[in-house]
């Protein structure tokens, strides 16, 4: 099996497991969608302009169930599952690959279920076309479950993951929520998105470059 | 006998010199000339501009370190990129700190959301702490040496963009004022800035050899949890 092959099925496997437990579905999707729905409740809405606050909400709300969704514990491997892996010759970084490919997959139906709540809930002035929203979150998704992979690998173990993990992860993707809300706000301020859209895409080949490099010092942390 | 008994002259001709750096330092920060608009709150500066140089010094450190255990898997370069990472936090949260407390008489305000130097330098403390909580976290030392390691060739991208955000993105920090071009200052100010550059930096130094010769029992890193060697009692009465 070549490289690509592997991490398909690493990442199918992810997804089957996720079929099954529902953990994102049944548990995160319904989370987040209640959060999306709590904050104007808490907020004055006689003083405040909702319509400000529906893309911060909507990245604030991505960026912190897009973590639970990379460190759910359907998608934690145990110590015999990563040996079970190496004995059979997968390469780390196809392993880490095929995981962050279904994290994202996953983030990416969260907040395509959020993106309308939150334009429901809040209504916010000059909507981005379809096509570069799309753009956005794949970029986003991407890049924040590579991170959160990672994390979730230096952690893989530890009695604190639960805390350390988001620890990591939170300070790290502040380029990729920057990127995102800048490439949807340059929409409203007729300003150009190339310049936070490269943003983006230098974050995610970063997060890609990071992860090809200590995959294999992680492989051998967590076996 | 171990190096770190028979160097034992190390730590206080260390601490010496650095003492005798930092009274420089200070002397030179107190008789140099007041600026034209910021007054005596200039004087604030040759603390926070040599703290943040140190951070950035600190977490390249600490990349090197994690670099060379990877490569070497020798633990003396864990500990260098532990020991370098504690004080880059501690001269960070002195950045930080000395940043806001200047930032209030000449900017209005302790901080300032539009600055992308100071939001960028907190992002960095932050990631740093988690640094040093996975530390804390890892019991094993080789696990702890590899995790860490990982995280500190990750983490140290994040110095290039601190050091840069005053030309990358819009920012109330003032633009570099040593440039090829020219230095933007009065000579007086330049001395003082320069000697109190050096002066931390061989405080750091001497922090930094104080700390990575500091046993592993000391310094919390042990691998036996205190108190294992404590036993409960016997209550019975032998027969």
């Amino acid at each position: 099996m070549n490289f690509w092959s592997q991490a398909l099925v690493i990442a199918r496997r992810d997804l089957r497991i996720e079929a099954r437990a529902g953990e994102v579905t049944g548990v995160i999707l319904p989370f987040a969608a209640i959060a999306v729905f709590v904050v104007p409740l808490a907020t004055d809405t006689l003083t405040v302009r909702l319509a400000d606050l529906g893309w911060p909400v909507y990245w604030l709300v991505s960026l912190l169930f897009g973590m639970s969704v990379a460190l759910r514990n359907s998608a934690t491997e145990s110590p015999t599952q990563r040996r079970h892996l190496l004995l059979l010759g997968v390469d780390p970084v196809a392993r880490f690959a095929g995981r962050a490919g279904a994290a994202a997959v996953l983030m990416i139906a969260v907040m395509s279920v959020t993106a309308p709540l939150m334009v429901l809930f809040y209504d916010p002035d000059g909507l981005p076309p379809i096509a570069l929203w799309a753009g956005v979150v794949v970029l986003f998704s991407t890049g924040l479950a590579m991170l959160a992979t990672l994390a979730g690998d230096v952690t893989v173990g530890l009695r604190a993951r639960s805390m350390l993990a988001p620890l990591l992860v939170a300070p790290l993707a502040v380029p990729l929520v920057v990127g995102s809300a800048r490439a949807v706000e340059s929409v409203g301020r007729g300003t150009s998105t190339l310049g936070p859209l490269m943003l983006l895409v230098i974050a995610d080949l970063g997060l890609a470059i990071s992860a090809i490099v200590t995959a294999q010092p992680l492989e051998e942390a967590t076996t | 006998m171990t190096s770190d008994t028979t160097r034992s002259w190390v730590n206080p001709v260390m601490g010496a010199v650095s003492v005798l750096a930092i009274g420089a330092g200070l002397w030179t920060a107190f008789t140099s000339a007041p600026d034209s608009e910021q007054g005596n709150f200039v004087r604030i500066l040759y603390i926070h501009v040599p703290s943040a140089w140190l951070a950035f010094l600190a977490f390249g450190v600490t990349a090197l370190g994690s670099a060379g255990w990877l490569i070497r898997k020798k633990l003396r370069w864990d500990r260098l990129a532990e020991a370098s990472a504690e004080l880059g936090v501690l001269f960070t949260a002195i950045a930080l700190f000395t940043g806001a407390l200047w930032g209030k008489p000449v900017w209005g305000k302790y901080w300032d959301w539009g600055d992308a130097r100071m939001a960028s330098t907190a992002l960095m403390f932050f990631v740093y702490l988690g640094y040093l909580a996975l530390r804390r976290a890892t019991p094993d030392p080789t696990q702890r040496a590899r995790r860490s390691a990982v995280l500190g060739l990750v983490a140290v991208v994040q110095v290039p963009l601190v050091y840069f955000s005053v030309t990358l993105w819009r920012t109330l920090h003032q633009p570099f004022t040593i440039r090829p071009d020219g230095i933007q200052m009065d000579s007086s100010m330049v001395v003082a800035l320069l000697t109190n550059l050096a002066a931390f930096t061989i405080l750091y130094v001497a922090l930094l050899v104080a700390r990575y010769r500091l046993p592993g029992e000391v310094a919390g890193t042990a691998t036996v949890p205190a108190g294992a060697a404590v036993t409960a009692p016997n209550l019975r009465s032998e027969p």
